[in-house]
């Protein structure tokens, strides 16, 4: 939890399209606990907290970009690295909804169909 | 049950026409008359080979509104026009009708381009009062943004720290039972 590294990772987040590496798969989770029980024992607690909080910020907004172009040009088929699963979990129900229901009226597009749903 | 409804032109005879019971007079409507009636009436009423019904599209699924929803969708309050547009709109493409690959594909467009508004507003309005963002939206998308916002709001949660605190079930609250701190003298 060091300042500097943090930056360097903030600013490296920040210039790459794609998802850089995180130094632990479950960065947030462990920033958080580490920061509320032992804030006196860390040095420049607050700013290790505004750092993790700006590349999580970064890496969210990252995703969501990636989720609009991902429907819009109707993709079938996506793959991101790197992300952990508290990113995942944050955005994961909206998009399976979300694409659930373009998958309804993507299947409506497919002419001669006799079984539509009864139930949408 | 749907809001909107459907004109329906009974064309065939009048023996086609579902009589109601109790009554002995066979007049019906006639062929060649426009009726409202509701989704799943005509549904049921609609055969492709012997013809009782041809359906007329409501107004926002033919081709002015196409236009404008193809220009820009996000402007459309489409709460106002009919609260399922979506899910009405693939029940409409059952009746045979020359148009229905531009209307879904239309349908289709116009939830791509809305999508991304939706997933915004949902995940950045935390704790605030949501009635304007959703006022235009209709009820699949209103139902996307609430996950939107559960999702958000777990989040939150869990940062606070609520997440492993244990609080009184919103059930037993109700029961009115006098708390432990009430009890003492």
């Amino acid at each position: 939890m060091d300042v500097e590294k943090l930056e360097e990772i903030r600013d490296r987040e920040r210039k790459e399209d794609t998802f850089t590496p995180m130094p632990s798969p479950y960065y947030m989770e462990l920033t958080k606990l580490l920061l509320n029980y032992a804030s006196d024992n860390i040095p420049k607690a607050d700013e290790i907290r505004t750092l993790v909080k700006d590349t999580w910020d970064t890496r969210i907004a990252k995703l969501r970009l990636s989720a609009d172009s991902f429907v819009r040009q109707q993709e079938a088929h996506a793959k991101l690295d790197n992300l952990t699963l508290m990113e995942i979990n944050t955005t994961g129900t909206f998009l399976t909804q979300a694409l659930d229901h373009m998958y309804k009226l993507r299947t409506n597009l497919q002419p001669g169909e006799s079984a539509h749903s009864q139930d949408f | 049950m749907n809001v909107l409804k459907l004109q329906g032109n009974p064309s065939a005879c009048r023996t086609a026409v579902p009589r109601a019971r109790g009554s002995c007079r066979r007049t019906g409507p006639l062929s060649g008359s426009k009726l409202e009636i509701p989704l799943w009436l005509a549904k049921g009423l609609h055969d492709s080979k012997r013809r009782i019904i041809s359906v007329e599209l409501p107004k926002i699924y033919k081709e002015a509104w196409r236009t404008v929803f193809s220009a820009d969708a996000n402007v459309v309050d489409l709460h106002k026009m009919g609260p399922y547009y979506y899910g009405f709109g693939s029940q409409l493409l059952n009746f045979d009708n020359p148009e229905n690959p531009e209307i879904a594909q239309s349908i289709l467009q116009t939830f791509i381009s809305r999508f991304r508004r939706i997933m915004d507003s949902s995940q950045n309005a935390y704790n605030e009062d949501t009635s304007a963002l959703v006022a235009r939206l209709d009820e699949l998308e209103r139902a996307l943004f609430r996950a939107g916002q559960k999702g958000l709001n777990d989040f939150q949660c869990w940062e606070k720290g609520q997440a492993s605190q244990i609080t009184a079930s919103s059930l037993v609250q109700n029961y009115g039972k006098r708390k432990f701190t009430d009890m003492d003298g």
